[in-house]
């Protein structure tokens, strides 16, 4: 019987069973996409899910399932794709429903080396789309965790077929139509105590380091591979459809704004170059609505075609009608969620407007907002230069139209100030445009307007998310509006609009986001469904210009006179987990997901930049050092101090001796294996036995013979050990009668061995 | 059984202390991952050409679409292919081989080779490891040119490429379970020489698709062992006539034996009767002596092998005298009535010990038929008691006494 304790090995039942469960949970990592990725296929990935679980836990249960239905799945399959694609007519939610019940088919049944390669594959493709569409932080987890699981289940495999041979390929087969043989009898702990018995720390350690080393090195390769804008777009958007979950369309009824706020979900995240020129409460404009009609605030068709025109563009620049300022050039860089809309968020007029790949879209230079053709299949990112967060939108196409005006056609929608309610509640308007305008000397100016009518309506409601609309006959809004109950943003701002238009100013509600808050750790704005707004803008003849009035608001003078910059971040800071949370998106948007050629050049320059400061302070310090030791070199030497040197010196010395005699032992200690030459059991018994007989030495013939054989045991060559169980049973025995005669016979001679 | 020193009893491979291998520079390296050196191989397997596909597929969709998700995992492929070769290098590093062959060969009759491995590494372990080994004939003294299309005109190809083939077997052992660091191991490829010859047992390559299977990297070694394969011993029929009528003046020798004459003293060893010990002899000479008696019968015969091309036309039949010889020369020895041998005109050679035997054998083995070997002329070796052979029919072959027929096969 050998003592020498070494690692187990698994053996070829236990690989199977390890590669079994290594698959099973490939295929579930690749099928849990669907929980990010949007597209329908929640059904399926429970039954796979489910399934896929269940025959990890129970190997046995594939062998129960009818030959016939291994026969029929294919075609069962196929048939399910096509009627999914011909149902659905996205080809691209059916390629991944179809791939999902690959991976159920593949994830249930037995599978051969292609069939494994087949899961990895799968699930790759289910993972990359996910990752493609959605530009989720998800992704990054998820295609780690895949990745490490992948090359362990490769792993698996090779071993596997290494422990096979050659010529054994039956082996673990089982009986044909029954379950292999590895998996009649699985103990899922007892594998899991095999595993940890048969690992060694240290080859776990740099399997770890290898893995974090691919990490690495795949983060070194993603900097360092040639980027090139080809500025083509996205091609799996063409096979997808997706709808804004929000309510920001071109068409919104009252109410559907505020459904918004319910949402706290992550909106837009937004980065500044510079931070003084924040405003203290930025709005973010998405949309601009001109006709009104019962209670519902959408964008007329009229203004739709003079505005945006017919044709979509397709580029990666948009110039719009700011122009830049003197100075360096502020950029905000935008990057709006996927399912927000398609309408972009921008907090006025820009001069230049860059995608991170090439768009298709139509822009509204009059209007200052651009709207993608499609719902964003994923994250957009975006670039702004000299975005113009005044409030005040000039708009000289339409100054034009306003002066020109026919005043027989003066109520027509292109001139944004028509009135689609009854001539009662017109009368109602008029009344309370007339209370609004008392007590100002001579005409009032639509900023001066603006003021007073968001302060009147402020006065006559409270704000509310639960409004109550007073019931009776006649607009709904302006029910409201003469009543005094609560309301929300959208009757705030489109009783502004009704009024405005009623004491003949243009005016227009526009919908977006207001406010935000400022993430203290990734030090950018940080915007949520839940500030969804809507407010108003009327136009100022005088100035040729829109102004933005939000009614909730206090006045729009007040608004702009706010603390801008620093202090009003510094007030809006967020410094909470969801912010942690978020700075971690923002930092995938900004470094993983926006980098392209010129990330990849400012990356070069800032290493070369590190490089070169990090030579320098090395240089400096080395230089400072050689100073100071010519200095102290330079000073009064006396004997206390040269006595101090060498006590310094002999202690430095000691230590290292210190550190040389014992800290290789310790390293011998720590890298010694177990079974190796140096843990070697046998060979320790032995010199343990030699020690004890050391102090106790046996006498006569037979202790003599014992000493020998220990001292082969413990220094001779393996191949001339006898058998060290029955030696150590004889040393024992000698020992025990050499200390038996000892007390016999005190003060006996000892010897040494 | 004569084997290369250098070649299987040194260890190889990585691990080993290969006094050839050149020292490593960079520019050895470089030039190395142009032109490998002979036998080394990287090749895609199935695996790693679905991975090659799909990094080209991906870095092909991330180019055209600037989609970092895609250059991300573009780039996790390509550490994963890189990954597989640092793990790969990593698990050859320190593993060394050498090749041991348990003589003696025999046609016919299976035999072993012993691949030892050992792993130098400290503290990783080396899995999924196969070996080819090869063995196939040595024909020393043919010496074939190159062929083109051409010039082999006239060859039977097949015919070439059958032999090629039927002299040659081979085996791949894998390494199943895994080699511990600081361990060894040993692999053992049992199999059967079909001809007599020389033979040399090759490890024609290691390889491996460790770790993730992407690549099937093959290593050549040069690391072989040459044996001769004494022919294969067959059936043989005595004829009564013969072995019932006892030669006489046989030559005497003095052999070892269980007779009651003493003709030596030796040392003790281990398995000696205690009753052989002679004490005198012992005690005088402060060692354990034990007598030695010679044998009973010292009759001896000389074998006398002739391989005149004339006389034995037939190839399988030539086989079969070889045999035969081979047959009769152990019988004769084990019934120690062999005195001595001799091939042709060589020099007959006195047959004492069973090194003598094997040295015959070896002879056998290798021996050919010459062109008239009778020209040597006289016998060379002694007038009586030799054993000589000649053709039995068209296919069997006789032994003969002194002229008389002894024995057939």
């Amino acid at each position: 019987m050998s003592m020498e304790k070494r690692r187990p090995q698994l053996n070829l039942d236990e690989l199977h069973q390890l590669k079994w469960l290594l698959g099973g949970v490939i295929a579930l990592l690749a099928v849990w996409t669907v929980f990010y990725m949007n597209l329908e296929g929640w059904t399926l990935m429970a039954i796979t899910t489910g399934a896929v679980a269940a025959v990890m836990i129970w190997p046995a249960l594939p062998s129960r399932v009818p030959a016939l239905v291994h026969t029929l799945a294919f075609p069962a399959i196929v048939l399910f794709f096509a009627g999914d694609l011909w149902l659905t007519t996205e080809v691209l939610p059916a390629m991944v429903r179809l791939d999902m019940l690959l991976l159920l088919y593949r994830g249930i049944t037995y599978r051969q080396r292609r069939d494994d390669l087949q899961v990895i594959v799968l699930g790759l493709f289910l993972i990359v789309v996910a990752g493609v569409l959605t530009v989720s932080l998800l992704f990054a987890a998820q295609i780690l965790a895949y990745t490490g699981c992948a090359l362990g289940f490769l792993l698996s495999i090779t071993l596997t077929e290494a422990a096979k041979g050659d010529g054994d390929g039956a082996a673990g087969a089982g009986q044909p139509g029954g379950p292999p043989a590895w998996a009649t009898h699985t103990d899922w702990p007892q594998l899991f105590r095999r595993l940890r018995e048969a690992a060694d720390w240290r080859v776990v350690a740099l399997g770890a380091a290898l893995f974090a080393g691919v990490v690495g090195l795949s983060a070194l390769l993603f900097l360092a591979l040639p980027r090139f804008q080809i500025e083509n777009s996205l091609f799996l958007e063409r096979f997808v459809i997706r709808k804004a979950r929000t309510g920001f369309t071109d068409s919104i009824k009252i109410g559907d704004v505020s459904e918004i706020v319910q949402d706290t979900g992550l909106a837009l995240s937004v980065d500044v170059s510079d931070r003084n020129v924040v405003p203290a409460v930025p709005y973010w404009r998405m949309l601009v609505l001109d006709q009104y009609e019962k209670g519902s605030f959408k964008l007329s068709p009229g203004l739709r075609l003079t505005s945006f025109g017919r044709f979509d563009r397709t580029g990666t620049v948009v110039h719009g009608e700011a122009r830049p300022r003197l100075g360096p050039a502020v950029y905000w860089t935008f990057y709006l969620e996927s399912g927000v809309s398609r309408y972009l968020p921008l907090a006025g007029d820009f001069s230049v407007l860059q995608f991170r790949e090439s768009q298709n879209f139509r822009q509204s230079a009059d209007l200052a907002v651009l709207a993608l053709r499609d719902e964003p299949v994923s994250m957009t990112a975006y670039r702004v230069e000299s975005l113009d967060t005044s409030g005040t939108l000039p708009d000289p196409g339409f100054a034009k139209r306003w002066r020109e005006r026919d005043p027989r056609t003066a109520a027509r929608g292109l001139l944004q100030n028509k009135l689609s309610v009854s001539p009662a509640d017109q009368t109602r308007l008029r009344q309370a445009v007339e209370t609004i305008e008392a007590g100002g000397p001579g005409p009032v100016a639509a900023r001066d307007f603006a003021d007073r009518a968001g302060a009147w309506l402020r006065k006559n409601h409270l704000y509310s998310l639960n409004p109550t609309i007073p019931g009776g006959e006649g607009d709904p809004l302006v029910r409201w509006m003469t009543s005094n109950e609560g309301g929300h943003c959208e009757l705030f701002a489109g009783s502004l609009v009704l009024l405005a238009r009623s004491a003949g100013f243009p005016a227009r509600v526009v919908t977006g986001f207001k406010g935000g808050s400022w993430n203290g750790y990734s030090n950018n704005f940080t915007i949520r469904n839940s500030d969804a707004h809507a407010w108003a803008e009327v136009f100022d003849a005088a100035a040729g210009a829109w102004l933005r009035e939000d009614p909730l608001a206090v006045g729009s003078a007040a608004q702009n006179d706010a603390a801008n910059g620093e202090a009003a971040l510094a007030a809006r800071a967020d410094r909470s987990w969801e912010a942690r949370l978020d700075s971690l998106r923002v930092f995938w948007y900004r470094r993983i997901v926006n980098f392209d050629q010129r990330s990849q050049t400012e990356t070069l320059k800032a290493v070369k930049a590190a490089t070169q400061e990090a030579g320098r302070q090395l240089r400096e310090r080395v230089a400072r050092l050689a100073d100071a030791v010519k200095t102290w070199l330079a000073g009064p030497w006396n004997l206390r101090r040269l006595a101090n040197v060498l006590g310094f010196a002999c202690a430095a010395a000691a230590l290292g001796w210190i550190g040389w005699e014992f800290g290789r032992g310790w390293w011998r200690r720590l890298v010694r294996r177990p079974g190796g030459k140096h843990g070697d059991p046998v060979r320790h018994e032995a010199s343990r036995w030699l020690r004890r007989m050391t102090v106790e030495p046996p006498r006569g013939a037979a202790g003599a013979e014992v000493v020998a054989e220990l001292r082969r045991l413990r220094f001779g060559a393996r191949a001339t050990w006898p058998e060290p169980e029955k030696i150590f049973r004889r040393a024992r025995q000698v020992w025990r009668e050499a200390a038996r005669q000892s007390k016999r016979q005190p003060g006996g001679t000892s010897a040494s061995v | 059984m004569s084997m290369n020193p250098g070649d299987a009893t040194e260890w190889s491979g990585p691990g080993g202390r290969d006094a050839t291998r050149p020292r490593f520079t960079w520019n050895a390296f470089l030039w190395s991952l142009v032109f490998p050196r002979r036998g080394h191989r990287i090749l895609p397997t199935v695996s790693g050409i679905v991975l090659i596909g799909l990094s080209l597929g991906i870095g092909t969709a991330a180019y055209n679409s600037s989609s970092n998700i895609l250059f991300i995992t573009l780039s996790l492929l390509l550490a994963c292919l890189i990954l597989s070769g640092v793990m790969s290098w990593l698990n050859l590093r320190g593993v060394a081989w050498r090749l041991r062959l348990a003589v003696p060969l025999r046609a016919g009759h299976e035999a072993v080779a012993t691949l030892e491995l050992r792993n130098a590494k400290k503290f990783l372990p080396t899995y999924g490891l196969w070996f080819d080994l090869v063995a196939r004939a040595v024909e020393r003294d043919v010496v074939r040119r190159a062929e083109s299309t051409v010039t082999a005109r006239g060859i039977d190809v097949r015919e070439v490429l059958a032999k090629a083939e039927s002299s040659e077997s081979d085996r791949r052992l894998g390494l199943r379970t895994r080699l511990e660091p600081s361990g060894e191991t040993r692999l053992e490829w049992v199999f059967k020489p079909r001809r007599r010859g020389m033979m040399r047992v090759e490890l024609a390559g290691v390889g491996s698709l460790f770790p993730f299977g992407f690549l099937k990297k093959d290593i050549g070694t040069e690391v072989g062992a040459e044996a001769v394969v004494w022919p294969a011993p067959v059936e043989y029929r005595r004829h009564a006539v013969a072995s019932a009528r006892r030669p006489a003046g046989g030559e005497r020798v003095p052999r070892a034996g269980s007779g009651g004459d003493l003709l030596a003293l030796r040392r003790y060893a281990t398995g000696d009767s205690h009753r052989l010990i002679h004490w005198k002899a012992s005690a005088r000479t402060q060692t354990l002596l034990v007598r030695q008696f010679a044998a009973e019968s010292a009759e001896g015969y000389a074998l006398w092998l002739r391989t005149d091309a004339a006389v034995w036309t037939r190839a399988e039949q030539f086989e079969l005298l070889v045999s035969f010889a081979a047959t009769l020369a152990e019988d004769f020895f084990r019934a120690g009535r062999l005195v001595a041998t001799a091939v042709d005109a060589e020099a007959p050679r006195p047959v004492r010990r069973v090194h003598d035997l094997e040295l015959f054998l070896n002879r056998l083995a290798v021996v050919q038929p010459v062109e008239n070997s009778a020209v040597a002329g006289e016998q060379p070796v002694a007038k009586q008691n030799v054993l000589t052979f000649a053709p039995d029919g068209a296919r069997g072959v006789a032994a003969y006494v002194d002229g008389e027929k002894t024995a057939s096969a």
